[in-house]
């Protein structure tokens, strides 16, 4: 029973990650693999303010959603300006410049020791201790993510996202200022990515930089393809199809080793068959330009 | 400081080499092969089948490596790209299902080789020669030389062989170069050979002096698509300039600052690079990195 929660309580959380990054892959058309990098801020962020300074916990959500947000700006500098796969070289760079950060400034994140001890969630007097109480805390921030990206991307301002999408020079021609929407997609983006690291780091207690990978980038941006980027169900789908099927694996018996890299071939595999065969996705209907 | 000279310089010829195999692919086809870090890695992963699992001879076992790489490589494009290229995908699409294989051929390493740090430990442990008041291993002296003969014969292909003509034919515009009769297929065919041939070849030359891990491709792929925008999109002598400057910039990086923000270091480059002269020292502008 505590393994089923464990594991809805790892949907919820990719469901968080998956959806923000929707907003901008799939909505905007800017496929970032840098999503990890601002999990990771929301991470750490929380966890250092929680374990040297004992801030409460929705104080380190906002907190961390605020660092995210402010590096997504500096971030965007060099990134927006460009196109394509030349934005996703350059959110591979920030990706890369983050991680070398949270691996390598020992004196502020201790380095790959990583941090211990962070504590439970509390918040209006409400300790968030049991797997099922958590399960309750990340189905909130799911829906919250989920409810946000939606409305976004049904007022005038997603439709502006996706002219950006579709034809940028023709939004601009139309008179919009394009940067302006892309980087508060970003931002918006990169905060919501953070709020789910903030909960992992409560949840887990114990974050490293190895969870916040390029390859974890990699593995949230499949969520997002595999379902089918720019649509309201493809990344949640995307989420639980690629949490829980590599779980079954589990049941094999395989060692735990060769699991963990059976998973990753496996959605490497699904990866490469959707853009074969079916590159919207799932439940998508935006297929990259295709 | 001269060692970290001469450290940086060697680097920077490695860097060059693999960018330039990073150059060859991306000029025709205009998208980023992230499975070409995998081909890198499983050329080395070659070389140890090779050398120490089959104990042939290094004159036997590193061309063996180096042809298993391109085998690899080539069958990438045949069996993926070539298909997805024909029903007319983005460069995005096929930089996606790029990223897949990468995770795949990553992970098919780990799974048969374990994820330890594997040696190709044929040469015995060199002392190391003096030069120039720095000390420099036979291996990194190799290296240097073959990464110059490659960007030799490189330059020397693309200008003088007819093959060379097609590839920049195909390079500047793939349409016009098909309408003029070029086979677009088989001088990527090409490019995809010659290039997973240098990777497999840097790999083994890296895995002599250094060591091989599963995930040494990603890093190698990165910093040759670094040294390659750095550079210049589909110049040779910039992609050599590219791979120096990001060699040099690390060693001395790692003098001043510690060796921890080596990695750092290449993507601030990058960064910078991608801000203020997206097009690299010596390459043409290209729309994607406009303003």
């Amino acid at each position: 029973m505590e393994y089923l929660l464990h594991i809805l309580v790892l949907v919820g959380i990719y469901t968080t990650l998956s959806v923000s990054l929707d907003l901008l892959a799939g909505y905007t058309g800017l496929l970032s693999i840098a999503h990890a990098a601002f999990y990771g801020l929301g991470a750490y962020t929380s966890a250092l303010l929680a374990v040297n300074l004992g801030a409460p916990f929705l104080v380190g959500v906002l907190a961390g959603m605020t660092v995210a947000a402010l590096v997504s700006f500096v971030v965007s500098l060099p990134s927006l300006r460009l196109h394509d796969d030349y934005f996703v070289i350059a959110t591979f760079g920030s990706q890369m410049i983050l991680f070398s950060l949270f691996n390598n400034w020992i004196d502020l994140t201790r380095g790959p020791l990583g941090i211990p001890g962070i504590p439970p969630p509390v918040m209006f007097g409400w300790t968030v201790q049991s797997h099922f109480e958590f399960v309750l805390l990340t189905a909130v921030l799911a829906g919250f993510t989920y409810l946000v990206v939606s409305s976004i991307a049904t007022s005038p301002f997603g439709r502006v996202l996706r002219a950006i999408r579709e034809d940028e020079v023709f939004a601009q021609a139309m008179g919009k200022n394009t940067l302006y929407f892309k980087v508060s997609a970003f931002a918006v983006s990169a905060a919501l990515a953070a709020s789910a690291g903030s909960l992992y780091a409560h949840y887990i207690t114990y974050i490293d930089p190895t969870s916040f990978t390029v390859m974890e980038s990699i593995l949230v941006i499949s969520m997002v393809i595999i379902g089918g980027a720019g649509s309201r169900w493809g990344p949640v789908i995307g989420a639980v199809v690629l949490v829980t099927l590599p779980e079954a694996l589990r049941f094999l018996g395989l060692p735990i080793g060769v699991a963990a890299n059976l998973r990753q071939i496996i959605y490497g595999i699904l990866l490469v068959l959707m853009m074969m065969f079916r590159p919207q996705g799932l439940v998508g209907r935006y297929g990259f330009g295709r | 400081m001269d060692q970290f000279l001469i450290n940086g310089l060697i680097s920077g010829f490695t860097y060059g080499l693999i960018a330039l195999s990073v150059n060859l692919i991306y000029t025709p086809t205009r998208f980023f092969h992230f499975a070409h870090g995998a081909v890198y890695a499983w050329g080395a992963y070659f070389g140890y089948l090779s050398v120490v699992t089959l104990e042939f001879p290094l004159w036997m076992a590193l061309p063996l490596a180096v042809l298993m790489a391109t085998v690899l490589g080539v069958g990438l494009e045949v069996s993926i790209y070539r298909p997805l290229r024909r029903r007319g995908t983005t460069p995005l699409v096929l930089l996606l299902a790029s990223l897949g294989l990468y995770v795949v051929l990553q992970n098919l390493i780990s799974m048969m080789f374990g994820d330890a740090t594997q040696h190709l430990s044929a040469i015995a442990v060199a002392k190391g020669v003096a030069l120039f008041g720095a000390r420099v291993t036979p291996i990194q002296l190799w290296t240097v030389g073959v990464s110059v003969v490659a960007f030799a014969l490189v330059a020397a292909m693309l200008q003088f062989t007819s093959f060379g003509k097609m590839m920049r034919a195909v390079a500047s515009d793939p349409d016009l170069a098909r309408v003029r009769g070029v086979d677009t297929d088989m001088v990527i065919l090409g490019a995809f050979a010659l290039g997973s041939a240098l990777a497999g070849l840097a790999a083994n030359l890296v895995a002599l002096d250094v060591d091989m891990t599963p995930t040494m491709g990603l890093n190698a792929m990165i910093t040759g698509v670094v040294a390659m925008i750095v550079g210049g999109v589909g110049s040779v002598p910039g992609t050599l300039l590219g791979g120096l400057l990001l060699g040099l910039a690390q060693h001395l990086g790692a003098w001043t600052l510690g060796t921890q923000w080596q990695e750092a270091i290449v993507f601030l480059i990058l960064i910078l690079f991608l801000l203020v002269r997206p097009q690299g020292f010596l390459g043409i502008p290209l729309r994607k990195a406009g303003v």
